[in-house]
């Protein structure tokens, strides 16, 4: 099973209790409530669905869509 | 550290810090020989090591990690950092041939630790492996907080097991971490950013309300050289239950922690906790991945429903600190000088709560690590630290400042804390979880079992009738010379109690007696138990009318008197006169059972209806038989009897003596009042056992008769017992001194402490319980409360009363069913007490001793241990006092020590306690006043002059003006016509509502001048009646503080902006008998030139003040610029012949310190007045033309905002041109003192000393104050430094 980028919304969703509507690929993901404590357990989640990447890399960037685009897509494509 | 600032940087590529580690410089600069800021660890790694490489990976590790190569200094604009490579500077050093390798590591480790390091010179990280074994090593990190913080460490750590295990595995080395200058990079854009003023907008108007801050210890907050540790790690248990509770709530379980010990803390504070939170301030940065200081700490206030379930307030909490994260990139230094929170009493939060998530121990191939922490930075208060999660095991860590708590304390809680957060999990509510531990109630319940003792189920008549038969002939009651031996007591009771038999007299039946002393009144008391009846005392001092409410309630049968006193009672009362007494007969059949009434003694009740409280004969033998074995009485003893027989106290003078055979001696009548008379009666008659209460004890060894005295046993009751007085005491008289406590309701005393003269006990405990009673300390919802927590004392156990004569509400009201112990029962004190670590009692005041100042619960009997726990004073009341304001104020009465001085006494007081406890007045006296009985007479204590009686505003406009007042400084109640409006709280900018608000009413505008000269209401009004319209508050000559022309004026000099109105606070606080005026720059008023230099300034200001006061002397003085014109005017003065007076400077530098810096330009000119405002500049960046400051001004709450636009233009006119000057400017020496009180506080950027005037001056004379630069006219400010102005003003 293949990380999506929707899948991605979905799981930090649920992770600070929203609807996967609210968030937008360009909202600041702390502002919205995600705390690095729930960060971590969403990486190992994904880590367990094939991802290879640092914990510290998400943590480097703010929204969903930096994290698509910036940490998900290049190791994607590197595979 | 380098503070200094003489380190050369130019060769260096230095750059600023960032904001988050320029708060730590600061911290570090203040107390530069402080080790606390090594962080440190240890790595134990078991199992076989491959040492070289484990030395490359930490060279590795070193080499990409540039933090651990910082270095840094003070430079001439601050301090500067930069990095200096210092690779491989790590040892290995070998241990095995050690007796005790790991001792010795360890020993090394701290030494490391524990030295102050020179980070100018020395790298600020240092690593060593120590080699304790063939499989056993450890790994020593250390690196000073200003590089780097827990999370950087926890990267750091990490990395070097990487690079080991990829060594090992010869797998490719992990990707270097991120260039630091990320760091600098977020720090830059933050500083710049809209967000950063933002987020201190709303974190000033989050705080708003902010509670109080403290932590479990009262004391002054400020880290020590070191901390004390416990830690253990959390049962498996409660970690389920965490995560299950986190679980099913959907919280995360850091909050819920954080959440609980804040709930846990809140105990220790009132109900509520203001803790800090550690944020790691990485999420979403760029520097999430790079080792360095970037952490914060945030405020929370904590304030747990107890009654709702956990999730009800713990989701809410767990919300705000969501949204506090969205804004913790805001320092909270910062925060803490926005708010005005400054000295080691003013803070920001009181004990840290840091879950820590990420902090496990790494991952080193083949190896076993345990990870030990060995410091993580300042620990002002308490430190509590989760490290780990759910998964791999959390250890929990309690540091501790050593100043504030001792290793018991913190011992305790690391105990303790686990078994609150179990329990509070298990209950899903706080309400049912006792603040103490199960292990600390079983000890407390051990220590009721200990207290059991078999007592004889007996009567005092049946006790006493043993001893008459035992020694007939000895004497058993002495009055001046007259004697009665046990037969003649016996003979004389029993014919008395077989009338009294006659008169109806018989268990539960009342017989009162009013007896001057004398030999009738044993006798007479003695009749009545005989008779089977209980006795009732009535002092014949008291009023008739109080006499005939007691007569009332109790009905008694029969009254025992004197002729003499006869005429206290009601015509028809059935009185038996000793005159009347019979002289033959014999006692009546049968004794009363020891469930029968003994006495009924009166008490004063809180309504003033006088209270009997009954006592039973069990209860009294109890306490009589515990006495005599404690003290071990015997025949040999001669006790005195002179206490009034309506005290309790009186009933063991009486009757422990017939009990033990010892004799009993009646003091004359009066004489326990007068010491003279008890000392000679105490040699006359070689008295070895007696009583006082702890205030008469005080008058007794203030005089010279009770030197050199020697008895057996003294005992006090009755009233606290200090330490001084048991210090006294020891000095002048040979005997055992013994503390007893207990109230009328539990048969005279139910505690016990020997104030022995070793005894060092501060304050002096009440002590351990008597035989078969129970003294516990419960919280507000009864349950028990651990070690050093305040709680309220109940009483249980046989001696407990029956209860209130008649009074069966009331009785059920304070004898109440004990929780814990079904059937029993136990009596509400009404008093606070906290339990010590050997279980003794302290006792720590009334519990309706308690006042609440806004809106804070304070205990006076805390503020007044405070004061006696100085030394300076031997005893202490403290009360809470409405002045006319209507607002209440504490005042504290003091018996001055040697030493006392008010002022030192409160800066004392002030060290341990919170601001808000620190009395606003004290008043000093030979003595506490007493009341018949010897107690405190708190109506008799004098009001402060502060407190001068107000009448009620009567005029029309005073009526108008105490409704204004009302609204704008939002009073309860509208002030007296004495209310002065900045006393009552007013500030410039309400003065400036209150001008709007006077203008609206009348439409007449008063000017703004007039309310700072006549901010006393009744004074105002008879302005504004006058039609009188004073200055706007701009002239040159502004009375801040009206006064008679004798002693001579003080002048107080603007600062740079021009304006004197920032000196109210401390006009006020020096009013009252001289004029203080401000003089203000004449260049306000855009009219006037400007001149031309500083002498011309300082020369038109002696003309002002010579028009108002012709001859000197003219003290002067004044903050900041105007301290270099006070200078300048005192010099000009000299060269006149004139006397200046003192001449102070509040934290002013001599103009030599700016020349060589270039002229500000007017915007920066301008943002000056931001900070005169009471802005932070740096926090404004964006304002950067003369619209944008004015207009920001005019936006915000402030009276210079406020202020019609050619004012605003004056003060921008004055602040360019004072800078402007002030650089132009060369001192002339004055030869005199230039006193000067230093911002002790600030001035770490730059170094500015007083000492730079010795140029200038023939003495400088420094203060130190603890405060900034930008505080020294603050409330605060002036009401520490107002009192030393005005020594130095009386001495010149």
């Amino acid at each position: 099973m293949t990380l999506t980028l929707e899948r991605m919304r979905a799981d930090i969703a649920q992770a600070i209790d929203l609807d996967p509507s609210e968030i937008g690929d360009s909202d600041n993901l702390a502002d919205l409530g995600l705390d690095s404590l729930r960060l971590m357990r969403l990486v190992m989640e994904w880590e367990g669905a094939g991802l290879k990447a640092d914990f510290g890399l998400f943590a480097e960037y703010a929204t969903l869509g930096e994290w698509w685009a910036q940490v998900v897509r290049p190791e994607g494509s590197a595979a | 550290m380098n503070i200094a600032g003489d380190f050369d940087l130019s060769a260096k590529d230095t750059h600023a810090l960032t904001e988050a580690q320029e708060g730590l410089w600061y911290a570090q600069a203040l107390d530069p020989a402080n080790p606390i800021l090594n962080t440190g660890q240890y790595l134990e790694l078991t199992g076989p090591l491959d040492l070289p490489a484990l030395e490359l990976a930490l060279r590795r590790t070193i080499a990409e990690s540039q933090c651990l190569q910082l270095r840094f200094a003070q430079g001439p604009d601050g301090p500067r950092q930069w990095q200096e490579p210092d690779l491989a500077r790590v040892a290995t050093i070998d241990l095995r041939d050690h007796p005790d390798p790991q001792a010795e590591a360890l020993a090394r480790m701290r030494a490391d630790s524990d030295r102050p390091l020179d980070l100018a010179h020395e790298p600020a990280a240092a690593f060593a492996i120590f080699v304790l074994g063939p499989d056993r090593h450890f790994l020593y990190e250390r690196v000073h907080h200003l590089a780097i913080d827990g999370y950087g460490m926890v990267l750091v750590t990490n990395r070097i097991g990487e690079h080991y295990s990829a060594i090992l595995r010869g797998a490719p080395a992990p990707a270097p971490f991120p260039p630091l200058s990320r760091a600098d990079d977020e720090d830059a854009a933050y500083r710049a950013s809209d967000r950063r003023t933002q987020d201190g907008e709303w974190w000033r108007a989050r705080l708003a309300d902010l509670p109080e801050a403290t932590g479990p210890a009262q004391g002054r907050a400020v880290s020590a050289h070191r901390f004390l540790r416990e830690s253990r790690w959390l049962d498996a248990s409660l970690i389920a239950a965490l995560g299950d509770f986190s679980d099913t709530h959907r919280l995360g379980w850091p909050d819920v922690l954080t959440g609980l010990v804040g709930a846990y803390l809140a105990r220790f504070s009132g109900g509520q906790a203001v803790i800090g939170v550690p944020f790691m301030a990485r999420m979403g940065r760029k520097i999430a991945r790079v080792p360095c200081m970037a952490m914060n700490v945030l405020p929370q206030a904590v304030r747990p429903d107890e009654d709702a379930a956990l999730q009800d307030w713990l989701a809410p909490l767990a919300a705000e600190m969501r949204e506090a994260r969205k804004h913790g990139l805001y320092r909270s230094e910062y925060l803490r000088r926005d708010l005005g929170l400054i000295g080691g009493t003013r803070r920001l939060y009181g004990p840290l709560v840091n879950v820590q998530p990420f902090d496990r121990p790494p991952h080193f191939e083949g190896l076993q690590v345990g990870l030990h922490i060995l410091g993580a930075g300042a620990v002002d208060d308490l430190t509590v630290t989760f490290r780990g999660d759910p998964q791999s095991g959390i250890l929990f860590e309690v540091d501790a400042n050593p100043d504030l708590y001792s290793p018991a304390d913190v011992a305790g809680h690391c105990a303790r804390l686990p078994e609150f957060l179990a329990a509070a999990l298990r209950h899903g509510a706080l309400a049912p979880v006792p603040t103490a531990s199960p292990a600390e109630i079983a000890a407390q319940d051990a220590r009721r079992d200990a207290a059991r003792h078999p007592v004889p189920d007996t009567t005092l008549v049946e006790l006493i009738a043993a001893q008459i038969a035992a020694t007939p002939d000895a004497p058993a009651v002495r009055f001046g010379d007259e004697v009665l031996s046990f037969a003649d007591l016996d003979r004389r009771s029993a014919t008395l109690a077989g009338r009294l038999a006659a008169m109806g007299a018989g268990p539960g039946r009342i017989v009162a007696v009013a007896l001057e002393r004398s030999a009738h009144l044993p006798v007479a008391l003695l009749a009545v138990l005989r008779a089977g009846a209980g006795y009732l005392p009535l002092d014949p001092d008291h009023p008739p009318e109080r006499i005939a409410r007691i007569m009332a309630q109790a009905r008694p049968v029969a009254v025992l008197t004197s002729d003499d006193l006869a005429g206290l009672f009601a015509p028809d009362a059935p009185l038996l006169r000793v005159a009347d007494w019979p002289q033959s007969g014999t006692a009546p059949t049968g004794c009363p059972a020891p469930g029968d009434m003994a006495y009924v003694i009166f008490t004063s009740g809180s309504t003033g209806e006088p209270k009997g409280v009954v006592i039973e004969h069990r209860a009294i033998v109890n306490r009589l038989l515990w006495m005599a074995d404690h003290y071990a009485v015997t025949p040999a003893d001669r006790i005195l009897q002179k206490t009034p027989a309506t005290f309790d106290v009186s009933v063991w003078e009486f009757f422990l003596p017939m009990i033990a055979g010892a004799e009993l001696v009646m003091a004359a009548p009066g004489a326990h009042r007068d010491p003279v008379a008890l000392a000679q009666a105490i040699r006359r008659h070689g008295i070895t056992v007696m009583h006082f209460v702890p205030s008469m004890l005080s008058a007794f060894l203030a005089s010279s008769a009770s030197q050199g005295l020697a008895l057996r046993c003294v005992f006090c009751s009755g009233e606290e017992l200090t330490p001084d007085q048991r210090d006294r005491f020891h000095s002048r008289i040979r005997a055992e001194l013994h503390n007893l406590y207990g109230p009328t309701e539990a048969a005279v005393d139910v505690s016990w402490w020997p104030a022995t003269p070793q005894d060092r006990s501060n304050p002096l405990p009440i002590g351990f319980p008597v035989w078969n009673t129970e003294l516990c300390v419960l919280d507000d919802r009864m349950r028990p409360v651990p070690a050093g927590l305040a709680g309220n004392l109940y009483l249980g156990g046989v001696q407990l009363a029956r209860g209130y004569l008649g009074r069966d509400d009331l009785t059920a009201e304070r004898f109440i069913a004990d929780p814990r112990h079904p059937g029993e029962r136990l009596y509400a004190a009404g008093d606070l007490a906290r339990l010590r670590d050997d279980g003794a009692v302290v006792y720590l005041g009334r519990s309706d001793h308690q006042v609440k100042l806004r809106g804070l619960r304070i205990e006076l009997g805390e503020i007044e241990a405070a004061i006696t726990q100085t030394g300076l004073a031997r005893e202490a009341v403290v009360i809470a006092r409405k002045d006319n304001g209507g607002e209440a104020r504490l005042v504290a009465y003091v018996v001055p020590a040697p030493g006392y001085d008010p002022d030192r006494l409160a800066l004392e007081i002030g060290a341990v306690l919170p601001a808000y406890m620190v009395p606003a007045a004290q008043v000093a006296l030979e003595a506490l006043p007493v009341t018949s009985n010897g107690k405190l007479d708190r109506k008799a204590l004098p009001a402060p002059h502060f407190a001068a009686t107000g009448r009620d505003a009567e005029t029309p406009t005073e009526r108008m003006l105490a409704r204004l007042y009302a609204e704008i400084l939002h009073l309860p109640t509208p002030p007296s016509a004495e209310g002065d409006f900045f006393a009552l709280g007013g500030d410039s900018l309400s003065a400036v509502r209150l001008v709007q608000r006077i203008a609206e009413e009348t439409g007449q505008d008063p000017g703004l001048g007039t309310v700072f000269e006549h901010p006393v209401l009744s004074l105002l009004a008879a302005m504004l009646d006058r039609g009188g319209q004073g200055g706007d508050g701009l002239g040159p000559l502004l009375l801040l503080a009206d006064g008679a022309e004798e002693p001579a004026p003080l002048f107080l000099i603007h600062p740079a902006g021009g304006l004197g109105w920032g000196y109210r606070h401390l006009a006020r606080e020096l009013g009252g008998t001289r004029k203080v005026w401000a003089l203000q720059h004449p260049g306000l008023d855009p009219e006037n030139a400007l001149p031309g230099g500083l002498d011309a300034l300082a020369r038109d200001y002696i003309a002002r003040i010579r028009a108002v006061r012709p001859d000197g002397p003219w003290h002067l003085a004044g903050w900041s610029v105007g301290g270099i014109v006070a200078q300048i005017m005192a010099a000009i003065l000299q060269d006149m012949g004139l006397p200046a007076g003192a001449v102070i400077a509040l934290d002013s530098y001599p103009a030599d310190v700016w020349r060589a810096e270039p002229e500000p330009d007017p915007v920066e000119a301008l943002r000056a007045l931001l900070a005169i405002a009471g802005y932070d500049p740096d926090a404004h960046r964006d304002l950067d033309s003369r619209a944008a400051v004015v207009a920001f001004l005019r936006q915000g709450d402030t009276a210079l905002g406020a202020l019609p636009e050619r004012a605003l233009d004056g003060v921008v006119r004055v602040v360019t041109d004072t800078n402007r000057l002030v650089r132009h400017h060369h001192h002339r020496r004055y030869d005199g003192t230039l006193i000067h009180f230093r911002a002790a506080l600030d001035h770490k950027e730059r170094r500015l000393v007083p000492e730079m005037w010795a140029d200038y001056a023939r003495k400088i004379q420094v203060i130190d104050t603890p405060f900034m630069h930008s505080g020294m006219s603050s409330p605060e400010a002036s009401r520490l430094i107002a009192p030393h102005i005005l020594r130095l003003l009386d001495g010149t």
